[in-house]
């Protein structure tokens, strides 16, 4: 028989995230990501690991409403804060205006950019219902895409909030 | 009959709904009970001989699964590249030597990452570190360290000099044709480093089970992939399976094997567990594949009025190195000189040069916007020398439709020439070139004009694509296809053909992709031929499905096939309206008369279906692509000459891709390549010292944000048409597009400022030199 190791001290926590409306329980060290723990613990993974460098902003998601780098913001830190990922944007198969505006303008392609991009345009429309295109790329200014050029995903926005632009694909 | 109901119209992705949704499952998300997690250890040295490997320590570090070294593998080597003259070069870990910084030396798979973090840095290595070059031309100067010494010589005359490739090729007498010139000048440009910037990360997630290898990773062809895979691990092809995930962004730089992929699928083989191995973006920065930088020396030939007499064309590419994509880049560099204008007399020679960088591969476009930029910028220059306008230069030497290339390739209806009136008349070239050097001022304004052509789909592996379309009970259906959605909108596309051929609501066409057990060889999205090759056989396997439910259905009203007419998955007789036959009734009818035939259509598409291979990559003969796309860009740009800061004001993109299946489609395409090319332009470079990357993170590496988005316009020029039940030419729009546009933003500088920039990127240094410069020339003139 051999000696079984010894039990590894521990810092871990048990901390509770409320995320798209549902409270999760889960014991995070304090190095944890957010990121890590919506993507590994809660297995929600439509928050998406670009860089862990804060530099693309696929990993957008909102804290309190507002949107934060979950690979640059520590799990412990959000301990009894609201969560929003882009699992919690539709309500059951009713997408949102603005899903639905990406889809008709064609703003997504590769998606990986997506959930991050929703997200950031989200918290923009609901303090900014009707954003100037200035606004817009203030907005999204911290959100990589390699596909599309971004026009598509301005038109989505502007779409969105009802500012004259109509559908481009059917 | 040919009234279109989803061909040529712009529907949503079927992807989409996933994507907003997040329920889209990429490589990474992918989780299996008890993975382990796998880390590289990476040479620190660009060049270095490995004395000792010593992999004790990690070993016995707790939670440590595995580590590997050379010596744990079957020392099988590949290559982007395996032919007789170029046979693989790589081993999937170091053996004996690294060659670059980031070289992958041993791996380790442990329970968590600070484990595998742990176990890499307690690996021993003893290095002798050995004198290293990284420019090309130092490189090929007698007594430079050499590279890969063992690798066979290109020429047996002359020293190996780390050329590691060579394509010479060319036809009648340039030496004729310079001497019977009215002008002839040369010229050398150079472009710089830079790289994809697909924002998912290199992933690999790999389960050995029941002998059998089941593997998700983020790629741009599982067929490629399982081929390489199951290579190198020695292992046949039925044992490996490379499974569908979505993919996020590739441009080129996820074709090749990487050592990360065969690491997680050894480290798994041998702990029986799952492996996950994500690079790091500073990883991907540093050691991963980037695209090619080429030197590129251009003398050109011409008669008074701009027709092009003879061109002489020498291309030297910093390979990095091992061979990756590096002999293929002077291959395609002949290849995107040659398809736009008429050459009667050419000389190329294209060198692929050894140096200790980071292997290359491919970029979109793949050496076109480097070739195009090069050749542009000249013309506009021997055009203003010899008084001709942009727009007039191009048209005397556009190749026209069904004109033959000297290869022995057709243009088709190739609409070079139609590309290049639209072009010049929508942005107004003629009567704005010109204009902004004269009114002067700080700020100051210029159009340019760039020309490309792109090849459609070549032979290289696994070289066909097949389709297998099944009818459900109900009449809707599900496709087969080995095709992989990088984002390009494959899945949509094919759906799109499957329901026109079909006469099927597009939301009962199911699609089932790029799963190497379960779905046909696919070519991959990586050699520019997707609609044309997947997107015929999957036409042809629609059309098989539905030519067998209309024989039914006119067998059983005894009519002709021709006097049937489907509506809403009803078949009607036509001469007959009281006749008439549900999708559901036939497939039913089949599997009873039919020896149980539920209705399964099959399809399958070649390019060059009489051409045996590719064409040499040493000397160019053999046919290339039977689909030539062609293009003509502007930029307006803006020059602010107190800075030298240059932006983009408007570009147009006029496109020959036969045929747009889904014009929106087709736009996205255009869009994300004019970006791509403005931060060609102007903000992207990956900065190396001694073999290091210097920024190896996108606060250093800028790529275009939302703040540089152009105002992008496009038009298609159609040459090509779909008609239900005939084989369809679309050509080539995801890659080409990068160049035209490149280089009209250095011409569109030009025409703002006088400064003729022969070097990417377009920086506010390069222009502000260029100013003074001309500054100086006009006071010595005064």
């Amino acid at each position: 028989m051999t000696e079984t190791p010894k039990r590894p001290k521990s810092n871990s926590r048990l901390i509770a995230l409320c995320v798209n409306g549902e409270w999760h329980e889960v014991t995070v060290k304090p190095r944890h990501m957010l990121v890590e723990v919506l993507r590994e613990m809660i297995g929600l993974t439509g928050t998406k690991d670009g860089c862990e460098q804060g530099t693309c902003g696929a990993c957008t998601v909102l804290l309190d409403e507002r949107p934060v780098l979950s690979c640059m913001t520590l799990a412990a830190d959000c301990d009894g804060r609201q969560l929003r990922t882009v699992e919690g944007l539709a309500e059951g198969e009713k997408l949102s205006v603005l899903q639905q505006a990406f889809l008709d303008q064609g703003a997504v392609q590769c998606g990986f950019c997506t959930p991050g991009m929703l997200l950031s345009a989200t918290a923009l429309l609901e303090r900014t219902p009707k954003p100037t295109t200035d606004e817009i790329k203030k907005a999204l200014e911290g959100n990589l895409c390699r596909c599309t050029g971004y026009n598509a995903i301005v038109a989505a926005v502007l779409q969105a909030s009802d500012q004259g632009v109509t559908p481009l694909m059917k | 009959m040919n009234q279109l109901n989803y061909v040529g119209k712009s529907l949503r992705r079927k992807d989409g709904p996933d994507k907003i949704t997040g329920r889209a499952v990429y490589s990474q998300d992918v989780k299996l009970p008890g993975t382990l997690v796998g880390r590289l250890l990476r040479s620190p040295h660009a060049h270095a001989r490995i004395l000792r490997i010593d992999t004790s320590k990690a070993m016995a570090l707790p939670g440590v699964k595995a580590v590997i070294t050379i010596d744990d593998t079957k020392g099988i080597k590949h290559g982007f590249v395996e032919t007789p003259r170029y046979p693989p070069d790589q081993e999937v870990l170091a053996r004996g030597r690294v060659r670059h910084v980031g070289e992958e030396i041993a791996a380790v798979a442990a329970i968590d990452q600070i484990t595998a973090q742990r176990a890499i840095d307690l690996i021993e290595v003893e290095y002798e570190i050995l004198p290293a070059v990284f420019d090309p031309l130092e490189a090929m100067k007698p007594g430079a360290p050499e590279v890969q010494p063992t690798h066979p010589k290109v020429r047996a005359e002359v020293p190996y000099s780390n050329i590691g490739g060579r394509t010479a090729t060319g036809w009648g007498d340039v030496e004729k044709g310079f001497a019977e010139s009215d002008y002839v000048r040369e010229d050398r440009f150079e472009s710089h480093l830079r790289t994809h910037g697909y924002l998912e990360p290199q992933v690999t997630l790999a389960h050995w089970e029941n002998d059998k290898l089941n593997v998700w990773t983020s790629s741009m062809g599982t067929f490629v992939k399982r081929a390489k895979l199951a290579k190198v691990l020695d292992l046949p092809y039925s044992a490996v399976r490379i499974h569908k995930t979505y993919v996020g962004g590739t441009f080129g730089g996820k074709i090749d094997l990487y050592s990360h992929e065969y690491c997680a699928a050894r480290l798994s083989m041998l702990t029986g567990r799952p492996v996950r191995i994500v690079a790091t973006r500073e990883e991907i920065f540093s050691a991963y594949r980037h695209g090619q930088p080429l030197i590129m020396e251009i003398k050109t030939g011409v008669k008074k009025d701009g027709t092009i007499v003879a061109q002489q064309v020498r291309a030297i590419n910093n390979a990095g190195a091992f061979r990756g994509s590096g002999v293929v880049v002077i291959f395609l560099a002949w290849g995107f000189t040659m398809i736009p204008y008429r050459i009667p007399n050419l000389a190329y020679e294209g060198l692929s040069v050894h140096t200790n960088n980071p292997v290359r591969a491919p970029q979109r476009g793949h050496g076109c916007p480097q070739i195009r930029f090069a050749i542009e910028s000249q013309l506009d220059t021997i055009a203003e020398e010899l008084g001709i306008d942009p727009v007039t230069i191009r048209l005397r030497n556009a190749r026209k439709p069904r004109e033959q290339l000297p290869n022995g390739d057709n243009v088709h209806e190739g609409g070079l020439i139609d590309c290049i009136k639209v072009a010049g008349e929508k942005a107004d070239v003629v009567r704005r070139y010109g204009k902004g050097r004269k009114a002067g001022g700080t700020v100051r304004r210029g159009i340019g004009m760039g020309v490309s052509g792109y090849f459609g789909g070549s032979l290289i592996y696994p070289n066909g694509s097949g389709v297998i379309v099944k009818m459900a009970d109900d009449g809707s259906a599900t496709v087969l296809t080995g095709a992989i959605d990088v984002g390009q909108g494959s899945e949509t596309v094919i759906a799109q053909i499957v329901a026109e051929e079909l006469f099927l609501p597009i939301e009962d066409v199911k699609i089932v992709s790029s799963d190497t057990d379960t779905t046909p060889q696919d070519i991959g999205a990586w050699i520019s031929g997707m609609t044309y090759v997947t997107g015929n056989a999957a036409r042809q396997a629609a059309g098989n499905a539905r030519d067998k439910m209309l024989q039914l259905a006119a067998q059983r009203f005894n009519c002709g096939v021709d006097d049937l007419y489907v509506a809403d998955k009803v078949v009607y007789n036509r001469l007959d309206p009281a006749q008439s036959m549900s999708y559901r009734d036939i497939i039913a009818l089949s599997i009873a008369t039919r020896r149980g035939d539920t209705v399964i259509g099959e399809g399958f598409w070649r390019t060059m279906r009489d051409v045996p291979t590719h064409p040499s990559l040493a000397t160019t003969k053999g046919r290339w692509s039977e689909n030539y796309a062609f293009s003509c860009q502007t930029a307006e740009v803006e020059v602010d000459t107190e800075t030298g800061e240059a932006r983009v004001l408007k570009a147009l993109t006029v496109h020959d891709c036969g045929f747009p299946v889904n014009p929106a489609l087709v736009k996205n395409q255009v869009d994300g390549q004019v970006s791509m090319a403005l931060g060609h332009a102007f903000l992207e470079e990956i900065m190396m010292k001694d073999g290091y990357t210097l920024n190896p993170t996108w606060l250093d590496y800028r790529m275009p944000t939302i703040h540089e988005m152009a105002e992008s316009d496009d038009a298609d020029v159609i040459t090509e048409e779909y008609v239900v039940g005939k084989p369809y030419r679309t050509k080539e729009v995801g890659e080409g597009l990068v160049s035209g546009v490149l280089a009209a933003i250095a011409n569109a500088i030009y025409d703002a400022t006088g400064v003729r920039l022969h070097s990417t990127p377009f920086t506010p240094e390069k222009i502000l030199k260029g100013l003074r410069q001309l500054e100086r020339e006009r006071r010595e003139r005064a």
